[in-house]
């Protein structure tokens, strides 16, 4: 009987030792796995941090855009009409009335217009204020500004404007890839038709811009890396996890697939 | 009559108590300590009827309701920080409450109530991993070094966890190992020692995070 008991006795010191010795591994492996968080959040703060910073150069790349654009359309546009309307008002001859009427009727005109290009460029750089009603929307803006050239065959269709989904950061982003895709179709493309689908599709936001223009060599345009172009879609695409497919070849137009994780 | 290592143990713990947390905005360490000050009164009274040859498992069994209490709080607001406990809370409570009615029903009040001592054991240990877990699921990290909670949670885990299986074999074995000291009495200490160290250390970490944070 003693022989027995003294069996249970060391059956339970081994035991209390085993369920002492626990607790020490779990605290162990508690404290490992909770050093990994931290480094995981730390990278991520890190990570955070970085894409902010490539946020506010991204921004800043922007703005520079912006205001070229704003020069290039005051010189090329608002500039000329403003300098016709000068020179109308100065050839403007007080004795010869019914001349007079229609060189002022002309200046008024020219003003006018100069009027309606500056709030049509005013509309067309405010993009923080076109993507708060909404990207679908801020793409139609778009197209509408596009179509009124009447240099392009458009066949569009954009879905985005039914959608609720809005993802502030990445609105305004995907606005300035389509207007700098557009410039460059405008500048480089010579193109007479332009296709452009929008759509969302379990939660992945599809650009697409296909064009009937010159086309290009995507590598030889890749490697310049130069300016506003090419890169600078490449970059902000990654900074917002997306994917772009370019498919252009010279003299057979070109087409830009956009796939970014929305909202 | 002699002073035990746990009556040792128990005072130092008070002491810091009453020293680093009895100031502190929330009940929890409070009750802490108001526990630990109950817990040396019994273990004191209960010593001084053991030398006047007086049964004292009556005053342990009155004990267990403090016990029973002041743990399932501490547990209940160390897991409030993630999730809302009461539903579980009630569960545990409810199984312990109910071991201890089946005590009462089935044996003398003066007898050792090891139902209740072991479903509470095995609850308690339950909910401390299952703090563990929360803990290891939450996105934010803490650092657990200077965290009390998880201290006093841990601590809590090494007496329950523990004394698990010297409360299941309890009356079947009495091998004596130092003089008069049983097995029994040595896993005892050695848990109140671990506990009260481990609590000891929470409060100091609670005494830092509360000069940072002022």
């Amino acid at each position: 009987m003693q022989n027995e008991t003294t069996k249970i006795a060391i059956l339970v010191a081994i035991s209390t030792l085993i369920f002492l010795l626990m607790p020490i591994f779990l605290l162990l492996y508690i404290r490992s796995y909770n050093r990994h968080k931290k480094n995981h959040v730390l990278e991520k703060q890190n990570m955070q941090q970085k894409f902010e910073a490539e946020m506010l150069q991204a921004r800043v790349e922007v703005q520079d855009q912006t205001m070229q654009s704003i020069a290039t359309e005051l010189h090329d546009n608002v500039g000329q009409l403003l300098s016709l309307t000068t020179l109308t008002l100065n050839s403007v001859n007080l004795s010869d009335e019914v001349k007079a009427k229609k060189k002022i009727e002309n200046s008024l005109q020219l003003v006018n217009k100069s009027i309606k290009e500056l709030r049509e460029l005013a509309k067309l750089l405010h993009g923080e204020q076109l993507v708060e009603n909404g990207l679908g929307h801020a793409i139609d803006q778009e197209i509408s500004w596009l179509s009124k050239s009447g240099a392009y065959e458009l066949q569009v269709n954009n879905t985005l404007s039914e959608s609720d989904y809005t993802s502030p950061d990445k609105d305004l982003i995907i606005l300035r890839l389509l207007q700098e895709i557009i410039n460059n179709m405008i500048k480089h493309a010579q193109a007479t038709q332009i296709q452009i689908d929008a759509y969302l599709a379990t939660n992945v936001l599809h650009l697409k811009v296909k064009e009937n223009g010159v086309g290009f060599n995507p590598d030889e345009i890749k490697a310049r890396k130069s300016g506003m172009g090419l890169n600078s879609i490449y970059k902000r695409i990654e900074m917002i996890n997306g994917k772009l497919i370019l498919n252009s070849a010279p003299g057979k137009g070109t087409s830009i697939s956009i796939e970014i994780p929305y909202p | 009559m002699r002073l035990s290592p746990i009556v040792i143990a128990e005072t130092v713990c008070l002491i810091s108590a009453v020293a680093l947390v009895w100031k502190d905005k929330y009940a929890f360490w409070k009750v802490v300590t108001c526990y630990i000050a109950i817990a040396l009164l019994t273990e004191q009274y209960a010593a001084y009827l053991s030398s006047r040859h007086q049964h004292n498992l009556w005053l342990f069994n009155i004990f267990l309701f403090f016990e029973i209490s002041t743990i399932l709080f501490g547990l209940y607001h160390c897991i409030k920080a993630y999730i809302n406990p009461k539903p579980i809370f009630a569960i545990g409570g409810g199984i312990i409450c109910l071991s201890y009615v089946i005590f009462l029903f089935k044996q003398p009040f003066s007898e050792s109530n090891n139902l209740t001592i072991s479903v509470m054991s095995v609850v308690y240990a339950l909910y401390c991993l299952y703090y563990y877990y929360l803990l290891l699921k939450d996105e934010n990290f803490i650092e657990i070094k200077n965290h009390p909670e998880f201290w006093w949670v841990t601590g809590v885990l090494f007496y329950y966890f523990g004394s698990t299986m010297a409360n299941i074999f309890d009356g079947l074995f009495n091998v004596k190992i130092i003089g008069y000291a049983t097995l029994r009495y040595c896993i005892y200490v050695l848990l109140n020692y671990i506990l009260y160290s481990l609590w000891i250390y929470s409060f100091i970490c609670r005494m830092k995070q509360r000069k940072l944070q002022s």
